[in-house]
């Protein structure tokens, strides 16, 4: 059991990382890599709203989806719950802990619609986890985010002062950047099978 | 058809959920935003300069209800402004946004030895990174690097000298920021309607001042003598008046005739 959990932690935050293996939240990924604090933000924002939303989802799934034989509302169902859930938790926030508000900031109402996390919903299902395991994953899933915007915030920050030929200024040296990281990442697959 | 009604139905219902669950926490968690707030927001310029030390006019009007305090004050909004808020929220408003940008310098280009040459970078910055310049090293370089950030154009270059109209200076403080010399200084008339200034920032010496400008001050004291209970005092071999101890303009006049250097200033607000 310990050992699976293991495995779906290492298999989501490195070999099958969301960003670059699966190529999901980029936009978030290209958007808001461009300073540190922003992009800790943001992943903190990710990881925290994966993982609950991972629960939920898998809750729903299982009493309401699998229940009623409408499986084939997932897309929809998982949306509205995500983007409920999101709403929910920044009235909470908002209200008990406003510092935590402020550090997350625009960042939790971005993501509402993040496919990052209605991929990590669907991938959840189509992988069979069961509860525990879909937390894990979920949140495991958020590191891997995390981890991957917060290389390429420090990456950015360096290249600021980098002599960058003018053809690929700006987007360019981004997409280069994340290309390269892409193929880093490669090398983690056949760590897990 | 099941299936569809199934789905109809059981969509309809987490919608509604959802939806009376968003409602009621809406309702339930609702931050108290302060009407005050709002009010103060309205009154400020709504520029989000961050000249108040704050990130925005909205920051500013938290921070201003909360504290009871206008800390610096809303500097582009002026002192109409800052008396409206005052007003509102029954404090009494801080002066500092009266305060003047004035230029402690009285380096014309008649007055001021430049010995070296510059070539570059037409900017007063770039010319003090090269050690550049006039000779004096606490003299204006006169390039308006201070010109082009005054949002009011209340400074201008005249003879080489910078020169700040201060029925203009709105005391955003920009120019201060910009001055790489730190010739510029934000001072506080007070009550009266002048501002009295020792046109010079070196603090050098006589022999050393007058190598380099006929205009500085030479540090010979005679300002902090002349006058029973002088308001000008000495900084090394500097002088500098403390505006608050000015009562009128009759009693400094003795060492504005008397100083040799002729550096003592008045400047009507």
């Amino acid at each position: 059991m310990l050992k699976d959990l293991a495995l779906i932690f290492i298999s989501a935050v490195l070999t099958n990382n969301f960003v670059l293996t699966y190529f999901l939240g980029i936009c978030p990924f290209l958007g808001v890599s461009g300073q540190m604090e922003s992009a800790w933000g943001m992943g903190t924002a990710v990881t925290f709203v994966m993982t609950l939303s991972s629960a939920i989802c898998w809750v729903f799934y299982h009493f309401i989806l699998v229940k009623f034989n409408i499986i084939f509302l997932e897309y929809v169902v998982f949306i509205l719950v995500i983007a409920s859930l999101v709403q929910i938790v920044e009235m909470f926030i908002r209200k008990f802990s406003p510092p935590l508000y402020e550090m997350l900031g625009i960042y939790l109402p971005l993501i509402t619609t993040n496919c990052a996390i209605l991929g990590m919903a669907l991938f959840m299902v189509t992988k069979k986890y069961g509860f525990i395991e879909s937390v894990v994953f979920g949140f495991s899933a958020g590191l891997g985010f995390s981890l991957v915007l917060i290389i390429m915030a420090g990456i950015r920050e360096e290249l600021k002062y980098a002599d960058v030929p003018k053809n690929f200024q700006g987007a360019g040296i981004t997409l280069i950047t994340a290309g390269i990281l892409a193929l880093i990442f490669m090398g983690f697959s056949g760590i897990t099978s | 058809m099941d299936n569809i009604l199934i789905s109809i139905l059981s969509l309809t219902a987490m919608g509604i959920c959802f939806g009376a669950i968003l409602a009621v926490l809406d309702k339930k968690l609702k931050v108290e935003s302060n009407p005050l707030v709002e009010e103060v927001e309205k009154l400020l310029p709504g520029i989000n300069c961050g000249a108040c030390g704050y990130p925005g006019c909205r920051k500013f009007a938290e921070e201003a209800v909360k504290n009871k305090s206008l800390g610096k004050g809303c500097i582009p909004g002026g002192k109409e402004t800052n008396d409206k808020i005052a007003r509102l929220l029954g404090i009494s408003a801080s002066s500092a946004n009266a305060k003047k940008a004035v230029i402690f310098c009285s380096g014309t280009n008649n007055a001021k030895k430049i010995s070296s040459k510059y070539r570059g970078i037409i900017s007063c910055a770039a010319v003090n990174l090269a050690n550049a310049g006039p000779d004096c090293k606490y003299g204006c370089i006169g390039l308006g690097d201070c010109v082009k950030v005054c949002p009011a154009q209340a400074i201008s270059i005249e003879n080489g000298l910078c020169v700040i109209d201060p029925k203009k200076c709105i005391g955003c403080g920009l120019c201060v920021k910009a001055c790489p010399r730190n010739i510029i200084h934000m001072v506080d008339p007070g009550n009266k309607d002048f501002i009295v200034k020792v046109a010079c920032s070196n603090p050098g010496p006589m022999q050393e001042v007058k190598k380099v400008c006929s205009a500085g001050c030479i540090g010979c004291g005679l300002c902090t003598k002349i006058i029973p209970d002088s308001p000008f005092y000495m900084e090394k071999k500097l002088a500098a008046a403390d505006n608050s101890k000015i009562t009128s303009k009759k009693q400094i006049q003795p060492a504005i005739d008397k100083c040799p250097a002729k550096v003592i200033k008045i400047i009507d607000v």
